[in-house]
């Protein structure tokens, strides 16, 4: 009886510490501080459109050669990233990890937020950017079809998939602990907003029933797709007849990739937030060893990747070679052997369970992989197109203002929506953190 | 302006009742009013205004307001070639046989017109100087046409007035000048070759004997001339008879060139070569020269020389057929190029050409014949024949000294320049500015309101050679008559009625004086002339060619090597002297040999940048004498390391597109050594072309004579897609590149045709320049003295195309007679295509690139071909609208399209014909013929996407060669 007293005391402190976040929110400084920040990011981003929108691409560094710039390379980055939010809740949760339960909503969240960030950047590299849609197959009075053999129909259907069924997870995730919010909220505000937006949620069993059901099928929809929208995403590559892109190494080696900088990420903001708010007892050491480990082992097969790369490349010769020499000590070599040190070198650090359960470390080891993978795919872009085929249309790329201001830009596209969540919605799931300290009573 | 309203309003005021009704005529017509409109609108003051008129005028100007009110019109005297103007059907484009003069040789072309406004200037088939081909400058002068900032009213000290006071002052100053026998007239004219002209001239110098008329021509034939005086005693023109010489030999010629005969010779060259292919005889052709030149890139062995070292390669060459007993001290290498020029001379004795290029000293000029002269060559493979471009002055720049001298000592009353430019393109441009002062009546006639013309206190606008009737020579030396496309945009005077109003004679047409001369040479006007307007071509008797007189020797000269650095000054390869230095299709045109664009550069040899530690772009100060320039380094493969190589033609001081190109380099002109200093600044070039060494890949092939012998066809590589079935028509291109000598007039030509913006040097910078057709440069090997190739890249219209692979929304499509289409109207510019072309021939319009262009020039469009917009990707389309007019016209005809019936734009323009196209279905299409040559291959085989544009190898080795 006491044990289960004590047990209903624990609940409590998980329902309070998670619960009670946005209704009386720890560290309203603090997020003010990041939240005008991020706000200046989006008036920067607007900003950076408009200027865009009324100038065409032209204020961009694309090129011929090198028509695809940035925003190609934002947008296979931010995708990657979205990656792991659902990877990790998705597989975890098909495959009964449960020490997932503290890391996935906001994983989720970040995956939703970095998917809307890639979503746009195809957008707003079109040369006419108010017809996108017409990559989307849809009826029209001219009986004009998008064309299915162009990996980039494709990607417009994975994409588009990968950000619904995402938001279907993570929205049948946070809904109980929506309805937890209610219960507890004081204010009138809080209690129309988060009783709107739980849904009548009761707490039923046949509720709870349905909702395992639900849960576990989007789970299991949403792993296919994890896989799938990354390998569409390398096709985008992988189906011209670029050297250095025509390689059927790529739908696996983007995938792993991806989950790579999306644990990264993942790891970023699980310390970030654990430091920011009284997340501590629920975020643990334990947690960051894991996400530690799982970066190290994508980390070393994406390590694979580039070695079976320079493999098909030497194997093949003839212009792959060409091309692997321009990678290695071309003018953007810099790209290729910052990718291999920032990605590779300190990730070597989390062999040891120490540095793994070292906030501080993970940290820096998770920066450094970010910006690895972005050079990564910097490398992907530039490195194949600048110099292709003809020697007569060599060219260069530079980045212009613009393409750094809307990269900015977009990290404000990223932060408001994220900031916001953290503030006003459960940022970790309260009811499936008692499901695992319940069993982990039980089971004891 | 303001006083002529007052005074007429204040007149007004004082009428009364009905006098004032019928008072608004009088206003209208009153002395005041003519010239306050003729300042304000120009366009307006020549028509007699009646009040029909006034209403016509408004109904026309609503009708025509989206022709930015030009008189678009061509002259209704002018007489269209074969259609007949009264079937004039809109949409219908109407062919005018005319000429456009550049450097005084008329370029015979036919205008094409599409209801009224002039588009297109394509070369005359039926002249034996063009063959159907122009050169690239022919090309770009279209534009000048339209340029916006063309003269368009006279001026008196920069001031715009109209041209009645321009004319009294002319008529006041031809009777001083009637009574003085002309004293202190002096005219200043460019090089022409105009028999109206020239008639004018003689006529107005027997009325003023007094009088002096100068030519200044920047880029004249006078060093030639003088050679030719020193050896045959004559001054003469010597035109080089490529399609005669089975052997050349160039020493720092360069006949295949930019230049006004440049199509003559090309088309010469491709007859020998293409006899040659054939097997019918040989087309050596060797080179030794300071700097690569077009006509060294077609070498088949090419020996890097300084210009000083020339005079020693041709006595070396002369001794061995015993013209002289010099013995010059040669290197190895020099010594081998002169034992096998020596070979090659011998092995095609009688048909054998030596060239020594105009800017040699004349003895070494005369050497050069003398070897001709002694093998018999002489009067075979070259042309002798009186001057074309007339010239009073044997020495054009101690005359043009002369001028600058009498100017400045007060003996000038009245200056009258005409169509040339010396305040600009003259060394001594400085000086004649100065002196122009102390001429009472200085005029400048001209197309623009140039440097020459600031410095002149009147300025006339001419018309533009298309505006206004004329007449002029050929490079071969046949008559030819300009016909006006249209009639003037603008209030300007064709040359010939202002040659006539400087004479005090006004209002006479430029039309009455051309059939005036012509009526002189043949007695009769017709039938003559309406044939010479149909036609192209004015007949007259044939001319008789020279027999030159026995080569004089001449004494050699001693002549010090250069101390410093040896300097060549050239024309710019793409505007010439900077007469088309304010056209953008001729700055944006890159030069042939370097790829650069809207600028001029320092050229000098890798070692040489080497020594100073210099890059592209770096800039430096060449000094000589007190005087310097400074300019940006440009590394040029295969030059000579002690030489510099600048061009003319930039660093003009007028002009919203020719002012910030480059740099002047006229105090240098005379220098023929310099010092090299690095300023240690940079100065961005735009070069279309980055990277040119093309070592260990077989981009550009390059077979033996030999290995031309048929091949069993290559089994085509695998493919996913299904092949389709060859319907008819089913279009292909093939590219001879032992034809092309890169000379880029395709590239123009296909901006006329396909209404290609131009993008501007930061742009091109950028790798954003929007040609749809580039030729491509390459060097192979040693840098100091590397194989010079070049390569046309068109679309490749691939049959299994990765573009239209890649193309989300089906703008990429393939048409079923084989074409890569391009839909701009559903590309939504996501430049997949682009990335995924290995060719990378397609563009994209990063900005809007054509909704900004003054609307002058919009009146130049191809109006069957659709102007892109922002954000679409465009391409080369193998000119489809000429294929689906040939598709029309056969249907109408109902008979399938006949080989030859569409011609691409950069295969009609091509001097040497190395474009061909057609049905590749068609078994008897010639392109099909070509297509079947064992030198056929397609570019880039192993990517496997079945190009439908092959290319035809060079022929490296002769037949019997070592």
């Amino acid at each position: 009886m006491a044990e289960e007293e004590a047990l209903r005391q624990v609940y409590d402190i998980v329902g309070e510490e998670i619960v009670d976040l946005p209704l009386a929110f720890p560290a309203r400084r603090g997020w003010w501080l990041c939240f005008s920040g991020a706000l200046a990011l989006l008036a920067l981003w607007f900003v950076s459109v408009i200027v865009l929108f009324s100038n065409g691409v032209a204020v961009w560094g694309n090129t011929i050669p090198v028509n695809w710039g940035m925003a190609i390379i934002n947008y296979v980055w931010f995708l990657g990233i979205g990656h792991a939010g659902t990877l990790i809740s998705a597989l975890l949760l098909i495959s009964d990890r449960n020490w997932r339960n503290s890391l996935n909503r906001f994983a989720e969240a970040m995956t939703l937020c970095a998917v809307v960030c890639a979503g746009l950047y195809p957008i707003l590299h079109l040369g006419r950017p108010w017809f996108f849609y017409w990559i989307a197959p849809y009826f029209n009075s001219m009986h004009v079809w998008p064309q299915f053999k162009s990996p980039l129909t494709w990607d417009f259907f994975a994409v588009l998939t990968y950000l619904i069924v995402s938001l279907f997870f993570w929205y049948l995730g946070i809904l109980p602990d929506l309805a937890s919010a209610r219960d507890r909220a004081k204010s009138r505000g809080y209690q129309v907003f988060f009783g709107i937006i739980s849904l009548g949620w009761r707490g039923d069993a046949s509720h709870w029933a349905r909702w395992r059901q639900a849960y576990a099928i989007t789970a299991a929809i949403a792993v296919p797709l994890v896989v799938s929208v990354h390998s569409e995403i390398s096709l985008l590559f992988s189906a011209g007849p670029i050297p250095g892109w025509n390689s059927t190494v790529f739908p696996p080696y983007f995938v792993l990739g991806a989950a790579f900088s999306g644990f990264a990420v993942v790891g970023i903001i699980a310390i970030a937030m654990r430091a920011a708010l009284p997340l501590q007892a629920l975020v643990t050491l334990r947690h960051l060893d894991m996400l530690g480990l799982a970066t190290l082992a994508t980390g070393m097969m994406t390590a694979y990747g580039y070695f079976s790369e320079v493999f098909d490349a030497l194997y093949a010769g003839g212009q792959e070679l060409a091309t692997l020499n321009d990678r290695l000590c071309g003018h953007y070599a810099w790209s290729y052997w910052g990718a291999v040190i920032l990605n590779f070198i300190p990730l070597q650090l989390l062999w040891w369970r120490r540095y793994r359960r070292s906030p501080r470390i993970l940290l820096a080891v998770s920066l450094s992989v970010a910006v690895g993978m972005w050079m990564e795919r910097f490398m992907l872009v530039v490195t194949s197109l600048y110099r292709d085929w003809l020697v007569s249309s060599y060219g260069h790329y530079m980045p212009s203002f613009w393409d750094w201001s809307l990269f900015a830009g977009m990290g404000g596209i990223f932060l408001v929506p994220f900031l916001l969540f953290v503030r006003f919605l459960p940022a970790i799931s309260a009811s499936e953190t008692k499901d695992e300290i319940h069993e982990e009573a039980t089971d004891g | 302006m303001t006083t002529g309203w007052k005074k007429a309003l204040a007149q007004l005021h004082g009428q009364g009742g009905r006098r004032f009704w019928r008072g608004l005529d009088e206003l209208a017509d009153s002395p005041d009013f003519r010239k306050a409109l003729a300042t304000e609108f120009p366009g307006l003051a020549s028509l007699d205004w009646q009040r029909r008129d006034v209403l016509r005028a408004f109904g026309a100007s609503l009708a025509l307001a989206g022709l930015a009110g030009c008189e678009a019109n061509p002259d209704d005297r002018a007489m269209p070639y074969v259609v007949d103007p009264e079937h004039l059907v809109p949409g219908h484009p109407q062919l005018y046989a005319t000429a456009i003069s550049f450097a005084g040789i008329a370029q015979p072309v036919l205008g094409v017109t599409n209801v009224g406004r002039p588009t297109k200037l394509e070369g005359n088939p039926d002249h034996p100087a063009s063959r159907g081909a122009t050169d690239a400058f022919t090309q770009a002068a279209l534009l000048d046409l339209y340029d916006p900032e063309r003269s368009q009213v006279p001026r008196q000290s920069g001031i715009p007035i109209d041209w009645d006071s321009l004319d009294a002052r002319l008529a006041a100053q031809a009777a001083i000048l009637d009574a003085t026998q002309g004293e202190g007239f002096r005219l200043l004219t460019g090089a022409t070759t105009s028999p109206t002209l020239l008639r004018q001239i003689d006529l107005l110098f027997a009325r003023w004997p007094a009088a002096r008329w100068d030519v200044f021509e920047p880029v004249d034939d006078s060093a030639l001339h003088a050679a030719t005086r020193a050896a045959f005693g004559r001054r003469l023109d010597v035109m080089p008879l490529l399609d005669r010489a089975h052997a050349t030999i160039a020493f720092d010629a360069d006949p295949l060139g930019p230049g006004p005969y440049q199509v003559l010779n090309s088309l010469r060259w491709s007859g020998r070569r293409r006899a040659f292919q054939q097997g019918d005889g040989r087309a050596d052709l060797l080179v030794a020269e300071p700097s690569p030149t077009l006509t060294g890139g077609r070498s088949l062995d090419r020996l890097v020389a300084e210009p000083s070292r020339i005079r020693a390669l041709v006595e070396a060459l002369a001794r061995i057929f015993g013209v002289t007993r010099e013995a010059p001290a040669l290197t190895t290498k020099e010594a081998q190029w002169v034992e096998r020029a020596a070979k090659i001379l011998a092995a095609s004795k009688g048909r054998g050409l030596v060239l020594v290029g105009s800017e040699q000293p004349a003895e070494t000029q005369a050497l050069g014949w003398a070897i001709d002269e002694k093998l018999g060559n002489l009067s075979v493979t070259s042309q002798f024949s009186e001057p074309l471009r007339p010239s009073p002055d044997s020495d054009p720049e101690q005359a043009l000294n002369a001028l600058i001298t009498d100017m400045a000592a007060g003996r000038v009353n009245m200056l009258a320049i005409l169509d040339a430019n010396p305040v600009y393109a003259s060394r001594q441009g400085p000086a004649f500015a100065a002196a122009l002062h102390k001429v009472e009546l200085s005029l400048h006639a001209g197309l623009w309101h140039d440097e020459t013309g600031h410095a002149c206190r009147w300025h006339a606008p001419l018309a533009h050679g298309l505006e206004s009737w004329s007449d002029g020579r050929a490079a071969d030396g046949t008559a030819v008559i300009g016909q006006p496309l249209v009639r003037p945009f603008y209030t300007v005077r064709p040359v010939h009625t202002m040659l006539a109003a400087i004479g005090g004679a006004f209002g006479i047409s430029d039309h009455d004086l051309v059939q005036q001369t012509w009526t002189e040479t043949w007695g009769t006007l017709q039938p003559n002339w309406n044939q010479t307007l149909v036609k192209g071509i004015a007949p007259e008797p044939p001319r008789v060619a020279l027999q030159p007189p026995p080569v004089r020797l001449l004494p050699s000269v001693a002549f010090a090597r250069p101390t410093g650095l040896e300097l060549l000054v050239r024309p710019d390869p793409t505007i010439w002297d900077g007469r088309l230095a304010n056209n953008p299709w001729a700055q944006e045109q890159p030069k042939p040999v370097t790829t650069l664009t809207w600028d001029n550069a320092v050229l000098i040899a890798p070692a040489l940048a080497a020594e100073h530690d210099l890059a592209d772009g770096d800039e430096v100060r060449l000094s000589s004498d007190g005087v310097s320039v400074t300019g940006a380094v440009w590394v040029m493969p295969g030059q000579a390391s002690n030489t510099v190589l600048v061009h003319r033609g930039y660093g003009r001081r007028f002009g919203e597109v020719a002012h910030d190109a480059g740099f002047d380099v006229a105090p240098l002109m005379d220098q023929r050594s310099v010092t090299l200093t690095p300023t240690g600044k940079r100065r961005k070039l735009a070069a279309a072309q980055e990277e040119h060494a093309i070592d260990g890949t077989d981009l550009v092939r390059v077979v033996d004579y030999l290995d031309t012998a048929p091949k069993p066809p290559k089994k085509p590589a695998p493919s996913f897609w299904e092949d389709k079935p060859l319907t008819r028509p089913n279009w292909g291109m093939s590219i001879d590149l032992d034809l092309c000598t890169g000379c880029g007039a395709c590239v123009t030509a296909c901006n006329a045709e396909n209404n290609i913006p131009m993008v501007g040097r930061e742009e091109v910078r950028n790798g954003r320049r929007m040609h749809w057709l580039r030729v491509d440069r390459y060097y192979e090997g040693d840098p100091a003295d590397p194989k010079l190739h070049v390569q046309p890249v068109p679309c490749m219209h691939c049959e299994d195309a990765p573009c239209e692979m890649g193309c989300p929304v089906n703008a990429a499509v393939h048409s079923p007679e084989g074409l890569n289409l391009q839909v701009y109207n559903r590309c939504v510019g996501t430049r997949t295509c682009s990335s995924f072309c290995p060719y990378k021939v397609r563009r994209f319009n990063w900005a809007d690139y054509t909704g900004g262009a003054p609307e002058s020039m919009k009146a130049q469009r191809n109006p069957n071909v659709t102007v892109r917009a922002r954000g679409v990707m465009e391409k080369c389309t193998y000119c489809i609208q000429r294929i689906s007019a040939a598709r029309i016209a056969a249907k109408v005809a109902d008979h399938p399209i006949a080989d030859g019936a569409v011609t691409t734009a950069c295969q009609q323009v091509c001097p040497t014909a190395a474009i061909s196209f057609g049905d590749i279905a068609d078994p008897a299409a010639e392109v099909v013929k070509r297509k079947a040559s064992p030198r056929n291959y397609t570019l880039l085989e192993e990517a496997n996407t079945r190009p439908r544009t092959s290319y035809s190898a060079r022929i490296g080795k002769e037949r019997g060669d070592g």
